[in-house]
């Protein structure tokens, strides 16, 4: 028989496998959803760079896309979670909240021009994406923090080309930072 | 008075099966995240698996992805059960109910 000491540090490696399990099945989902949202991003970058004027149309689409993918991924992999109808509404309630919220700080107190819409939404993202990380994990953070640090760099520093700058930073930098994700 | 269970005991054996009990039943894990969710090496690895599989604590389940031979573990109901009996005699020790 053992003694408490050892019983305590045998309980805590199994709260500690626990955790990197969960963290683990946590970060290969959201490696896939970073994954699909960078190639999304990516895209409406190009086409807001190359054909500026239908820039609107692509970021609705994108934007539709991406909550679309997010509940497919849903659907496909649903929560082992005793209140999970519950968690799915909160999860809708979060994206209408965070795009509510972003139309109101870019169309109704500030009137934001291409370029402003170009650093804001994905400063906004990455805030989130930040703040997620105190919780669930170092990847979110690091993610959330690297693409803000260059969407600010390209958005004092680079000329015409931003939209392109954001396409490889926030859409290739999602891609790259979901497979590193998946990794971790 | 409840004994801890010999076979989950071992260290290494404790981790796989905490890590496998983690994950909603029959679903398992694949060799690869097995050893760096556990940090033990292939060997390592390979021989504990075996030692529960005969106990009948986990059943694994080789399959070709592509041309990638893959290796997936899941911890049986009669291993979930003993997991739960050990976690159980291990509080059982902290709370002083046994000695």
């Amino acid at each position: 028989m053992i003694d408490s000491k050892e019983a305590s540090a045998a309980l805590a490696d199994i709260d500690d496998i626990v955790r990197r399990v969960k963290q683990s099945q946590l970060y290969d989902l959201a490696s896939i959803a970073a994954v699909w949202w960078g190639v999304l991003v990516f895209a409406g970058n190009v086409v807001t760079w190359l054909w500026p004027v239908y820039a609107v149309y692509a970021w609705v689409a994108v934007d539709v896309m991406g909550v679309g993918g997010l509940v497919a991924l849903r659907l496909f992999n649903p929560p082992h979670h005793p209140h999970g109808a519950a968690f799915g509404i909160r999860l809708l309630l979060v994206f209408v909240l965070f795009f509510a919220f972003g139309y109101l700080c870019t169309n109704v107190i500030g009137h934001f021009g291409p370029r402003q819409l170009g650093a804001f939404w994905p400063l906004y993202f990455m805030l989130f994406y930040a703040l997620a990380g105190l919780w669930f994990g170092y990847a979110f953070v690091a993610i959330g923090l690297g693409i803000s640090a260059l969407t600010l760099i390209g958005f004092f520093y680079i000329g015409e080309a931003f939209p392109l700058w954001m396409a490889f930073v926030n859409g290739g930098g999602l891609i790259i930072g979901g497979l590193w994700m998946r990794r971790s | 008075m409840a004994e801890l269970d010999d076979i989950i005991h071992q260290p290494l054996r404790l981790k796989i099966m905490a890590a496998l009990n983690a994950l909603p039943q029959s679903t398992g894990l694949e060799f690869a995240r097995l050893k760096k969710l556990t940090g033990a090496t292939d060997g390592n690895l390979g021989a504990h698996i075996e030692t529960l599989a005969k106990a009948g604590y986990v059943s694994v389940d080789k399959a070709f992805v592509g041309k990638k031979p893959q290796t997936t573990v899941t911890a049986t109901a009669v291993g979930r059960g003993a997991f739960a009996r050990h976690v159980a005699t291990l509080q059982e020790i902290i709370a002083g109910k046994q000695v």
